[in-house]
């Protein structure tokens, strides 16, 4: 450990000092890098009586953008994603609010643990979970029958909103806690301040609050928006046929061993993944939106 | 926020009250799906559903006398076992060099570590299918899911230990190796017990997110079921009390493991502290003195 202080550069100090990276560089590059330059490959690829070709072509994509009811199921993704991001930064933000603002020191850590206690349950249970809630004999269904303003259950399940519903379910913790530390730090003084000095309440907050709290809000709406993109688990048990997503779309596709087709649809996710991160690449200083 | 407290407006009071209603109601709809699922568990009624005709506890039997429950159950120990095993020995290994190596590009590094975190795991799920089905020809198993759930679990043990190990003054290990310490029993003296609480947290952390994980594992385990798996291929027949039951015990496992995470710590101090305190005098304590007066 001689060279703990930067000195040496013998071939066994360089192991010493980096020699912790090469199992986990090692795996991550065999099963994380290596697959996904499978996925690109396959996406330029052919499927052909359920083997894939080796010849280059675009016509996954071609095809891919030829049925409108796959490109009617991008759109759609995208827009239950926007939606179920607004929608849930719509919710945290007050709730951010009032946990900061208005929830004693002490109290505020015991809190912000139990928002994040369902995350760290199973994902497959909280979104299997809505059945009994919004099921034509589910909670909302029988109370209503009870109270006598129905006397046929809603049909509350199979549609695009379930599905945003459940979404907002599944990520609100991200949301909350991501804009809970900025609007932490933010000092609500200065807003006064500029109030006093003649800033209407809009101007305010447009000039001085979300300026401050950015970060925040883009961690969000990475955490948020880009693993729905994704998603095939909640649009399947809640969303039926009506709630397709691209995920869905990738899942039908290798159940028929159409592995090409299915890579192209993952490659597209991936696309707008990048096209995300791009737009927002001036407000995400690695620093705030990953820093631990 | 006392003083604030006292001279609210009526309006700031309001507001107050409010927006209080409104944090519960979150936690209302945070929790309310989790809690039902529980109550219906006990229902008596056969469909797993209202109304609620009375309390049973033979749903849970059933699930206890299913042997394919218990196989699933042996298959997610044992993934969930190895899955912790390689993610503290990956993610603790790297967390050493990120730390304290004086990498070239640190942001490059913390963006591709938390990349399996963040991406989407049906793209982790379908480029290991595709890895594992079309080019090295390895037939699905809880083995393939173990390699997929790693990539997924490490960054978190990762995260942890490098949080811990950059809060560390290094000057206690210089110490000890004043002190006539080898490398060996500096790790093994000063350095582990040091970082052990976030190794732990690591592995809790790891064990419970494999425990639960369904998104990854449903492309790449093959025929085989881990719990998660095996309530999905319930679930698609619709609500049965059964799975209700299940579900409730797997709800409750991984909330009791979570809250391992912020328990043992603060055990592990009072343990720590009180072996200090009888062993004072003895000299190997000296490490453990330092451990617990940096943790």
């Amino acid at each position: 450990m001689a060279t703990e202080e930067g000195g040496g550069s013998t071939s066994l100090s360089l192991l010493g000092r980096f020699g912790g990276l090469v199992p986990g560089g090692v795996y991550f590059g065999l099963f994380f890098v290596v697959p996904f330059g499978l996925i690109v490959c396959f996406s330029f690829w052919e499927d052909f009586d359920y083997k894939v070709i080796h010849h280059w072509t675009l016509d996954n994509y071609r095809y891919f953008f030829s049925v409108p009811d796959y490109v009617g199921t991008m759109w759609a993704t995208l827009w239950v994603a926007l939606a179920a991001t607004a929608v849930t930064l719509g919710l945290a933000f007050p709730f951010a609010y009032w946990l900061s603002r208005y929830v004693p020191r002490g109290l505020q850590k015991l809190l912000l643990v139990l928002v994040i206690v369902p995350f760290w349950t199973s994902y497959l249970l909280r979104v299997y979970s809505w059945l009994n809630i919004l099921g034509d004999k589910g909670v909302i269904n029988s109370f209503l029958t009870w109270l006598g303003v129905i006397d046929q259950p809603l049909s509350l399940l199979y549609h695009r909103w379930t599905v945003v519903v459940v979404l907002v379910y599944l990520y609100f913790p991200f949301g909350a806690l991501t804009l809970y530390s900025s609007i932490d730090r933010f000092d609500w003084d200065q807003l006064h301040a500029a109030m006093d000095l003649g800033a209407s309440p809009l101007r305010a907050l447009h000039k001085i609050l979300i300026p401050q709290i950015r970060p925040g809000i883009v961690a969000a709406v990475i955490f948020v928006f880009i693993p729905i993109l994704g998603e095939y688990l909640a649009p399947q048990i809640v969303g039926g046929t009506d709630g397709v997503m691209m995920g869905n779309l990738i899942d039908e596709f290798q159940k028929e061993a159409l592995y090409a087709r299915a890579a192209s649809i993952s490659l597209l996710i991936a696309a707008f993944i990048v096209l995300l991160l791009v737009l927002f690449r001036k407000s995400l200083s690695a620093r705030e939106a990953y820093g631990a | 926020m006392a003083r604030e407290a006292a001279v609210l407006s009526p309006r700031a009071r309001a507001s107050r009250g409010l927006l209080t209603c409104y944090g519960l109601s979150i936690y209302l709809f945070l929790f309310a799906p989790i809690v039902l699922l529980v109550l219906f568990s006990f229902n008596a009624n056969t469909y797993g559903s209202f109304p609620i005709t009375g309390w049973t506890t033979k749903w849970y039997a059933q699930v206890f006398g299913d042997y394919q429950i218990q196989d699933a159950l042996r298959t997610t120990l044992k993934v969930c076992l190895e899955v912790t095993v390689v993610s503290v020995l990956l993610g603790t290994a790297a967390a050493f060099p990120l730390v304290r190596a004086g990498l070239p590009f640190p942001a490059g590094f913390r963006v591709a570590m938390t990349l399996p975190i963040m991406i989407p795991g049906i793209l982790i799920g379908i480029s290991l299918l595709v890895l594992f089905t079309q080019v090295v020809k390895v037939p699905l198993s809880p083995s393939t899911a173990v390699i997929g759930q790693s990539l997924y679990t490490t960054p978190f043990v990762l995260l942890l230990v490098a949080a811990r190990l950059q809060g560390f003054d290094r000057n206690l290990e210089r110490a000890a190796g004043d002190l006539g310490a080898n490398t060996f029993n500096r790790l093994r003296l000063v350095v582990l017990p040091l970082i052990f609480p976030a190794i732990l947290a690591g592995a809790l952390f790891a064990f419970t997110l494999s425990f639960d994980e369904f998104v990854i594992t449903y492309f790449i385990i093959g025929g085989y079921n881990t719990l998660p798996i095996y309530i999905y291929t319930q679930i698609r027949y619709g609500i049965t009390p059964e799975v209700n039951a299940l579900a409730s015990l797997v709800l409750i496992t991984s909330i009791a493991l979570i809250s391992l995470v912020f328990i043992v710590p603060a055990g592990l101090r009072l343990a720590r502290r009180l072996v200090v305190s009888t062993r004072r005098t003895r000299p190997e304590a000296l490490p453990e003195t330092v451990a617990a007066r940096e943790g």
